[in-house]
């Protein structure tokens, strides 16, 4: 119902818009097939890919506003066949005075300096995309919002707000496997009941604010979300479900060139409302995060980047007194190490990339690695592999260590 | 008296004039009017850009973006917006370079599909510009001080008459050892760019194929680069060319990276 409100918006909206306005249309079609290599992986399927996406753009532009449409329309047969169809984006752009922009509708929100890895960016991410090889551009959700950016003599200040709580879409179990606590180990198809999701209403919705502004080669940025987990990371013991508590988040970054390439610095305070003290044991600890990171082009058409976020956990001794003797459970200090590589060869029509999360303190690691041949202007062939290793079950990474896959991808542009 | 005076005056006219040609021709005085001629074209200008990258098999890629450019002041800062329309992988990607002669370009890229403002490490110059032949580097401008110039003699090339300069760079620098650059004595414009490796074999030919007069200002509106060790070649038309738009510095700012100035860009 309420995609259809954002159809019935645009295209009112369209049929009164200036004069001078034009259309334009794009999209692609792509297959993607992919299946694991673990046979003791207790997900409903083999497969972890297998699907026939078509992707229509339309944009449309006036001299005062601008919209924009991205539709997919897919074949699922990874689990069961099916035919779908979401609305990644579909928003009005349009000015208020000359010194504030506002988008209106359903559109991909980012912001924050980590490469995947996200602090102050408390925006709708899509894990179950993103582990079995779509485009990098499903790794964001789409959020119903509206976005506000005010230029004024201090710097940007944008504001974006949620009215309805966006989840994370993490694997359901059907094709990805993942550690659940109350089975104690990890879970295929007998997945439980969905999470609990906030209460709709305005009181529930979900505010992102960044204050931006550029110094010579650096932009600094402050940040504050108010809104919850997008991770069902909480237990509600009276529900006996799930949910997503309640979260701030306070942060900060720096990012610019030093020495031929790209630092970035972002920090963060993840403040667990739920849990002021600590001292829930179904909810997480607030965190402090940081993150430096470090990219550059070092030889011909070859570029590295490398990250290193630590997050420290408040009320440590609280959390570990409440943790079973024996069990696993994170340190106070969790690391995480990243790094990404890309070749570009033969005119930048091949691309090999390469990307690893390694967790030094939860002793798991996550990579990914793929090729990518642009056939003709049109036609880009992929394939790629994601593989998890973990000494536990139970870690952010190691939980999904039976769901390794390799897959390979077809895409059609137009 | 009067026309003593007036002698004087016509007399010091002269040797001004004689002191400016004799300027010039001065190699490095002429690299620095075709880098303006060539690069710093009016205040600012834009163009529709098609790029056609051809391989030596003859397969052909085509990269078609608007460009807008924007000169703080001439042989000085310089501002670029690109924003691509095809192929469509790329399409409706925005790209922005702040350049400093001398100093280090800023560059950043916007990914509309995941809402994404990266700035890009620009340390190789001399990377290939979207897979073609051009480098950033040719596609900005190498300053004329980056390199020692000497006038080799003045000849004719296509009927036109020309300044034949060869630049070696002051520091080691790979992309090229030696270059032979053909200005057109007119138009101050280089018609074609001869690029030498330490062996002093000839790596690349850059040239004008088409030069228009656009607003009173002669234009190359058709290049080539022309890679004779890979045996590719890269064709660049530049249409609707206009300058002087009244382009102001805002516009290259994350705030139209992410918004693309519609004004200028369809």
């Amino acid at each position: 119902m309420r995609r259809l409100l954002v159809f019935a918006v645009i295209f009112t909206a369209l049929s009164v818009t200036t004069a001078r306005a034009e259309l334009y249309f794009g999209g692609f079609l792509q297959g993607l097939y992919g299946g694991r290599t673990d046979d003791t992986n207790p997900t409903a399927t083999e497969y972890t890919a297998s699907e026939t996406r078509l992707q229509l753009r339309m944009e449309h532009f006036g001299d005062n506003a601008e919209f924009f449409g991205r539709l997919d329309f897919f074949y699922d047969a990874a689990v069961a066949p099916q035919y779908d169809w979401e609305l990644r984006e579909g928003y009005a752009k349009f000015r208020l005075g000359s010194k504030i922009d506002v988008k209106v509708g359903r559109q991909i929100l980012t912001w924050g300096t980590g490469d995947l890895i996200f602090i102050n960016d408390v925006f709708a991410k899509d894990y179950r995309s993103f582990f079995i090889g779509r485009d990098d551009q499903y790794l964001k959700a789409p959020q119903d919002a509206v976005r506000m950016a005010w230029y004024n003599p201090i710097g940007e200040l944008s504001i974006a707000w949620t009215p309805r709580f966006e989840p994370n879409r993490l694997p359901t179990g059907q094709r990805l496997s993942f550690y659940n606590p109350m089975a104690g180990g990890i879970i295929g198809t007998q997945a439980q009941g969905m999470p609990l999701e906030p209460e709709a209403k305005f009181d529930n919705s979900e505010i992102a604010s960044r204050l931006s502004r550029r110094f010579g080669f650096y932009t600094a940025a402050l940040y504050f979300y108010r809104g919850f987990y997008k991770n069902p990371v909480g237990f509600d013991p009276n529900a006996q479900a799930a949910y997503y508590p309640e979260l701030n988040v306070y942060g900060a970054s720096i990012r610019g060139m030093l020495m031929g390439g790209i630092l970035w610095l972002e920090g963060g305070y993840m403040h667990s409302r739920d849990d002021e003290d600590g001292d829930n044991p179904y909810v997480p600890n607030s965190t402090i995060e940081g993150l430096f990171g470090y990219e550059k082009q070092i030889a011909s058409n070859l570029t590295a980047n490398l990250q290193w976020q630590v997050e420290y956990m408040q009320d440590y001794e609280t959390f570990e007194s409440q943790q079973m003797p024996g069990s696993q459970y994170r340190d106070e200090l969790y690391h995480l190490l990243t790094s990404r590589i890309t070749k570009l060869m033969m005119r930048e029509l091949l691309t090999l990339s390469g990307f690893i999360f390694y967790s030094p303190s939860d002793e798991d690691l996550y990579l990914r690695l793929m090729a990518e041949y642009k056939y003709t202007d049109e036609v880009i062939l992929a394939v790629g592999a994601n593989i998890f290793d973990g000494e536990y079950e139970s870690t952010e990474f190691g939980q999904f260590q039976k769901n390794d896959n390799l897959y390979a991808k077809i895409t059609y542009g137009f | 008296m009067r026309t003593i005076k007036l002698t004087l005056l016509v007399l010091g006219l002269t040797i001004i004039a004689f002191a400016y040609n004799a300027d010039a021709k001065d190699a490095s005085e002429l690299m620095k009017k075709s880098h303006m001629a060539y690069y710093y074209a009016a205040d600012d200008g834009l163009s529709e850009v098609n790029m056609r990258l051809i391989n030596k098999r003859g397969k052909e890629r085509v990269r078609e973006f608007t460009m807008l450019r924007l000169d703080e002041s001439d042989g000085g800062k310089q501002m670029y917006y690109t924003y691509f329309k095809s192929p469509s992988d790329v399409a409706r990607m925005t790209f922005m370079v702040h350049k400093t002669p001398g100093g280090n370009d800023a560059r950043w890229i916007y990914v509309p599909s995941v809402d994404l403002v990266k700035p890009i490490s620009a340390d190789d110059k001399n990377s290939s510009f979207v897979g073609s032949d051009f480098s950033y580097e040719d596609v900005s401008g190498r300053h004329w001080t980056e390199d020692n110039h000497k006038l080799l003699e003045e000849s004719t090339l296509n009927g036109k008459e020309v300044y034949v300069i060869e630049s070696v760079p002051k520091e080691d620098f790979n992309a090229f050892h030696k270059k032979l650059t053909y200005i057109d004595k007119e138009t101050l414009l280089p018609m074609k760019e001869e690029y030498f490796d330490k062996d002093g074999e000839m790596t690349q030919i850059m040239r004008l194929e088409k030069v228009e007069t656009v607003d009173g200002i002669p234009t190359a509106t058709v290049r080539s680069m022309e890679n004779l060790k890979k045996g590719s070649k890269t064709i660049v038309e530049f249409n609707s060319i206009d300058y002087n738009l009244g382009l102001k510095d805002n516009l290259f700012t994350e705030r139209y990276l992410k918004n693309p100035p519609r004004k200028y860009i369809r």
